[in-house]
């Protein structure tokens, strides 16, 4: 049983649409061990949804995924359907971003958690249900029983997040992934929803991967941060270091773009100029510069190689930050 | 389901969107086949049936000598044979035909213009004038289409005229609820607001903006809804409330056969051919049309 | 710790929780706000069919006296027949009378209408069930296995055999049926009926021709749309990939999960279209010589029967307004989001 859970390696998925080909996501490496907390940050289009739900094989027909996502020592890259479907909920299970669109709206609660179950352990309805309602209070959802015989509808978005979470967590998943979990969230929810996950983590010795677009949030749950932009992974260290060592432009422009207290009110919000590039064309080389300070004609020409620059520290950049960052 | 124009759907006509699905998997209808195809079969029923009578060597479709009554197919100066009372019965065919597209395109194009008009109003002007439109169409559409029509033409009495009356009171709300669909989406949009705060005149508005945005729509729906109508307009001939005999028109046509269908079954199978090639046609005309333009 | 209660009483809880829950509001006051909807419609219809039978070109008495018949004889008749009175005047007086089923008498066989109607109603109502069942029940496999694969072998046959199917006229195919099955290979009746209280196989017997007739277009027009909404919902809803994420095989999100969505949407169109199925009854029910009203609402137009036809018409339009009600309210209490109302906290 090695220490890593999942080694993801030189990932590609390519879709195929209207005969153009969009690189989705392109040499994307990383790794996650038993028990740890990854953040994947990158604004939308960055490729970190695709690249997590390459993991689970949930992405459509029109896509090609190419590389190596190991799992539990599995490839789950051009694994057979049936082994997938052994795997998904079981080893890796997935919580949305949406709770009110991802859970079938004609469907009682218990009925969509008894399945995740039952799917994969022979249970009778009875163990099904009493199992499902251990899950809701595992999830600190307050009247389990009657939310059991509700519908979606009629839970608030929270409590459905938590049902999301419930169903995750049915198959005693060693993986679980949180997409934007928490975005459609009030703050305060949002809290609570990450304290939940990091305790639910700690207890069951899950491993965790949380992609966002929130940089805060990574501070405050992550063990290591991975930044992707345009399909690519662009820096990948450990929280601290990552915080007080960033090197890379993109991911300082995104330091810099969290408002903060101590900024004088009225100050405008340093948002990162200009927007995400267009996936389907293809320039030779860095995708950030158009949008960076730092850009010259040598990130033009060639795009840098994603490589550990400094002990767990990887970038790829010509023109890194200066050391240190303001925190 | 929200984007499927249900009031198609609604009139009973061919069923609502696959291609979404069918575009997604890389579908059957793809490309041009989808439209060229039914639109050269359709082409060509016209031709046969509105341009060969008239250029080629087609006998008379009525008033036939009963001493060829029932001659078989591929009798000399009869390819396909005579009817009971003598007619050649290609030539019933093709006129019957004609009658039966004649009484379609009159009653769609009613629709289209009538029908259309009627829903651009309702959904311009929103409000009571819309609630009120609305109500009575929605009472036309509540009637059963075929009752409706053999009330109206029992009532006026059967002739190819008093039919598309009749069954234009089935085209017409029909039409409109799809045209108010349409209007009250292209509505919406920011260049109607402009031509409205520079003034434009509500005709002008109608023709100039509304109509060319809503027309590929209305189009498509009329297309379709030719297959529907010939069949209607059959039923009403069947049950002798279409076009008079001797006049024929398939329906009339299918009807008259129906009392030989054991001895002589072409006089029912031949005019139920044409009927059905001609429906499939037009219904694969339009669904490859939408397929093509869309769903907006 | 969670299970002190033992895990019977939970659900019986819950199912009285659930019975207190559809007595109070949500559900019933749907249904009331529908019932209060279609009544102006109903006043239309209604409306509309005597607009349709009163005043249509031709002198009704005029036609029942014949061309013999003196000035003053016609307006005599006019007068006794109320034809004096102002339209809208005569409109309310006949709809009160039709309302309770004072619908007149037939004029050439002196039976009240309203008895006609009665025993010509179930015979058509069995016929247009019979043919919806089938539809139904044959639409929903048919296209569960077209979603499966879509493009695939299946799909594709079914998709052209219902594009068939939908450009076939009733009459069209009931002949060819008749000379199929009755003429050829006399297996099947031409014509007839038998009630089924008499025998249920011979009623079944002579029923299936008339009901495969009028049920191909209901059936081809199902599948097609359920077929289309299955894929919408296997292709764009968030709640499949929760589903497939959870490992559930494909063929059970299809039908425990997609199926149950894509069949509210169906309901709703198929009330929609049962007005049209009725409509041909009209026609088949001649071709078939069923007893029902189709085929009464034609020999009244032969014997111009007026109080016979605006009878028939009058219950057409009423039956189908009431099975678009029926539908909202078949739709409302299987909506869960509807029987149950807003969230709660």
């Amino acid at each position: 049983m090695s220490e890593c859970l999942l080694e993801v390696s030189e990932l590609r998925v390519d879709f195929r649409h209207d005969g153009q080909v969009v690189r989705a996501v392109d040499q994307l490496t990383y790794s996650v061990r038993r028990g740890q907390t990854v953040a994947m940050i990158g604004e939308s289009g960055s490729g970190k949804t695709v690249s997590s739900r390459a993991i689970m094989g949930l992405l459509p027909p029109t896509a090609k995924v190419t590389g190596s996502i190991r799992f539990d020592d599995i490839e789950m890259v051009g694994l057979g359907e049936k082994a997938m479907r052994a795997q998904r909920g079981c080893g890796v299970a997935m919580v949305f971003q949406d709770p009110t669109r991802s859970l079938n709206p004609t469907m009682r609660i218990g009925a969509q958690i008894r399945e995740a179950i039952q799917t994969h352990e022979k249970a009778s309805r009875g163990s099904a249900h009493d199992r499902a309602l251990e899950l809701l209070e595992l999830v600190r959802l307050p009247a389990a029983q009657e939310r059991l015989q509700q519908y979606p509808h009629q839970l608030s978005g929270g409590m459905r997040q938590r049902v999301m979470i419930a169903i995750a967590l049915a198959a005693s998943p060693k993986l679980l992934i949180a997409d934007e979990a928490t975005t459609a969230l009030d703050v305060t929810t949002q809290a609570q929803i990450m304290e939940l996950l990091r305790d639910l983590q700690q207890r069951l010795g899950m491993a965790l991967i949380m992609i966002s677009h929130d940089l805060g949030l990574a501070a405050s749950f992550a063990d290591e941060v991975v930044v992707m932009y345009a399909g690519r992974a662009v820096e990948r260290a450990p929280t601290r270091m990552l915080f007080s060592h960033v090197r890379m432009p993109y991911t300082r422009a995104l330091l810099d773009a969290i408002p903060r207290l101590e900024n004088a009110s009225h100050a405008p919000l340093a948002a990162v100029p200009g927007q995400p590039p267009n996936m389907a064309l293809r320039e030779p080389g860095c995708p950030f510069t158009p949008r960076c300070p730092n850009a010259t004609d040598q990130c033009r020409a060639h795009a840098p190689a994603f490589e550990e620059h400094e002990p767990d520290h990887l970038w790829a950049c010509w023109h890194p930050c200066a050391d240190g960052a303001r925190l | 389901m929200a984007d499927l124009p249900s009031d198609l759907v609604a009139a009973g006509i061919a069923p609502a969107a696959d291609e979404a699905a069918v575009a997604k998997a890389g579908g059957w209808w793809r490309g041009r086949l989808g439209v060229t195809i039914p639109a050269v079969m359709v082409g060509f029923i016209f031709l046969l049936c509105f341009v060969w009578p008239i250029i080629g060597p087609v006998p008379p479709p009525t008033g036939g000598n009963i001493l060829n009554a029932s001659l078989p197919a591929f009798s000399s100066g009869h390819f396909l044979g005579t009817d009971p009372v003598g007619n050649d019965e290609w030539s019933r065919l093709l006129y019957g035909g004609r009658a039966s597209l004649e009484i379609a395109l009159a009653v769609q194009a009613i629709g289209l213009v009538l029908g259309g008009l009627i829903g651009a109003v309702a959904a311009y002007f929103g409000g009571w004038r819309d609630a009120t439109i609305m109500r009575i169409l929605d009472v036309f559409i509540a009637f059963p289409g075929l009752v409706l029509a053999v009330a109206i033409a029992q009532g006026l009495g059967p002739s190819e005229l008093h039919t598309i009356w009749a069954l234009s009171f089935f085209s017409v709300p029909a039409s409109a609820r799809i045209s108010r669909a349409a209007t009250l989406r292209v509505r919406e949009q920011t260049f109607i607001t402009a031509a409205r705060l520079s003034g434009t005149s509500f005709p002008r508005m109608v023709l100039g903006h509304i109509a060319p945005n809503i027309l590929p729509q209305l189009l498509t729906y009329a297309l379709l809804g030719m297959g529907i109508i010939m069949i209607l307009e059959g039923a009403l001939s069947f049950v002798g409330l279409g076009v008079p005999p001797p006049a024929p028109s398939w329906g009339n046509m299918i009807a008259q056969g129906q009392s030989t269908i054991s001895a002589d079954p072409r006089y029912v199978f031949l005019p139920s051919a044409a009927l059905f090639i001609t429906v499939v046609s037009f219904n694969l005309l339009g669904e490859g049309l939408r397929a093509r333009w869309g769903t907006q | 710790m969670s299970s002190t209660s033992a895990p019977l009483s939970a659900p019986l809880a819950a199912r009285a929780g659930r019975a207190g829950r559809l007595a109070g509001s949500p559900t019933l006051s749907f249904i009331l706000r529908r019932l209060l909807a279609a009544i102006p419609v109903l006043f239309g219809v209604t409306f509309l069919s005597f607009v349709v039978m009163n005043s249509l070109p031709g002198d009704a008495a005029q036609e029942l006296l014949g061309a013999q018949a003196t000035p003053a004889e016609i307006h005599q008749l006019e007068i006794k027949l109320g034809l004096d009175k102002p339209f809208l005047t005569r409109y309310w007086d006949w709809l009160h009378e039709a309302v309770i089923g004072h619908l007149g008498h037939s004029l050439s066989s002196g039976q009240s209408v309203a008895s006609i109607l009665g025993s010509d109603l179930p015979v058509t109502f069995e016929l247009v069930g019979f043919a919806f069942v089938i539809s139904l029940a044959l639409a929903v496999p048919i296209a569960l296995v077209s979603a499966r694969k879509p493009n695939g072998v299946a799909d594709r046959l079914s998709m052209m055999f219902s594009m068939a199917g939908l450009s076939v006229a009733p009459y069209v195919l009931a002949l060819v049926l008749v000379y199929v099955f009755a003429v050829k290979l006399n297996v099947l009746p031409a014509l007839g009926w038998v009630p089924p209280g008499q025998s249920v196989a011979q009623n079944i017997r002579y029923l299936i021709m008339p009901a495969v007739s009028i049920g191909l277009g209901l059936l081809c027009f199902c599948t097609r749309l359920l077929r289309a909404d299955l894929l919408e919902q296997m292709q764009g809803e968030d709640y499949v990939v929760t589903a497939r994420a959870k490992g559930v095989r494909p063929w059970r999100v299809l039908t425990r999960h997609a199926l149950r969505n894509s069949l509210f949407g169906l309901i709703t169109v198929v009330a929609l279209n049962l007005g049209t199925l009725l409509g041909f009854t009209v026609v088949i029910e001649d071709i078939f010589g069923i007893p029902g009203i189709g085929h009464e609402l034609l020999q009244a137009i032969d014997n111009r029967d007026i109080p016979v036809i605006e009878g028939i018409v009058f219950v057409f339009a009423v039956i189908v307004v009431l099975l678009n009600l029926a539908a909202d309210v078949l739709y409302s209490v299987l909506d869960p989001r509807i029987r149950y109302g807003r969230p709660t906290e």
